[in-house]
């Protein structure tokens, strides 16, 4: 594996561990989703460079377009979770609690 | 420059550790921020500096900004930067965990050490990233109006999702 893929490709994997596991609050959860997004728009860049086709430039863009609605979405709830809660701890998530 | 080029890869890899590591949100933040700068050099090395600037604009002057005002909601009365052991601890397992998936997938018997970039095939005379994103508005129009679309929306989603007290789903008072 060449060193810049294996970057991505760790640099990918960090990120799911860190949204995998408990975090006290709701927004570090976010930042992992949002490296997540980075990171894989870095490969999706260096396709279009390395096959040398300028037409999957687009793909790139478009997943930037898509995450920016992701990362709106996320941030209302984080809203909408500290005007109930008074915070945005995830232990007041709690309701489907049996 | 091919080791430059490297070197940013690692400084990538470290950012999103400062991230998922877990520290105080503050601290989360500049971790992402590093990374997305670094993202963006590494893309300038390899060629396409369009892509890097509507990464540096939308993503780190439109997000990022938006998520660093936003991290003013999650206060803490003690932040935990990444000097705490618990911080330090969650970096240390993460770089176990790669580790061992190298070791037992290994992936690193062939380091091949070079960098594709864009002039890697000869002189362009249209540049690969001006000439593909100027296709959104020629074959890829479709995809630019479903984009448009979800983007507008994701605008009354949020409205949706902030209003409370009648209409809202998610918020009790």
């Amino acid at each position: 594996m060449s060193p810049l893929h294996f970057s991505f490709y760790s640099a990918f994997t960090f990120s799911s561990l860190g949204l995998a596991f408990h975090r006290t609050h709701l927004i570090s959860a976010l930042l992992c989703l949002e490296s997540m997004m980075l990171s894989m728009f870095i490969p999706l860049s260096m396709w279009s460079i390395e096959n040398q086709t300028p037409s999957f430039t687009l793909v790139p863009i478009l997943m930037l377009a898509f995450s920016a609605c992701e990362a709106a979405t996320g941030l209302a709830m984080l809203v909408a979770s500290t005007r109930t809660y008074g915070s945005d701890h995830l232990h007041n998530l709690n309701l489907l609690q049996c | 420059m091919t080791y430059f080029v490297i070197f940013l890869g690692i400084c990538f890899m470290l950012g999103v550790l400062a991230v998922a590591s877990n520290p105080s949100p503050y601290y989360g933040v500049v971790g992402l921020v590093v990374a997305s700068v670094v993202g963006c050099g590494w893309l300038v090395n390899l060629g396409v500096s369009f892509i890097s600037l509507a990464l540096f604009m939308v993503y780190l002057g439109g997000m990022l900004v938006v998520f660093v005002y936003s991290v003013s909601l999650a206060a803490d009365p003690y932040p935990e930067a990444w000097g705490d052991w618990r911080v330090v601890g969650y970096g240390l397992g993460f770089i176990f965990v790669i580790y061992v998936g190298v070791v037992l997938g290994e992936l690193v018997e062939y380091w091949k050490v070079g960098v594709l970039t864009v002039d890697s095939a000869g002189v362009s005379f249209v540049r690969l990233d001006f000439s593909g994103v100027a296709m959104f508005y020629s074959c890829g129009v479709g995809l630019l109006l479903v984009a448009g679309w979800g983007l507008l929306l994701v605008l009354f989603v949020v409205l949706e999702l902030v209003r409370g007290l009648s209409r809202g789903a998610i918020r009790a008072v």
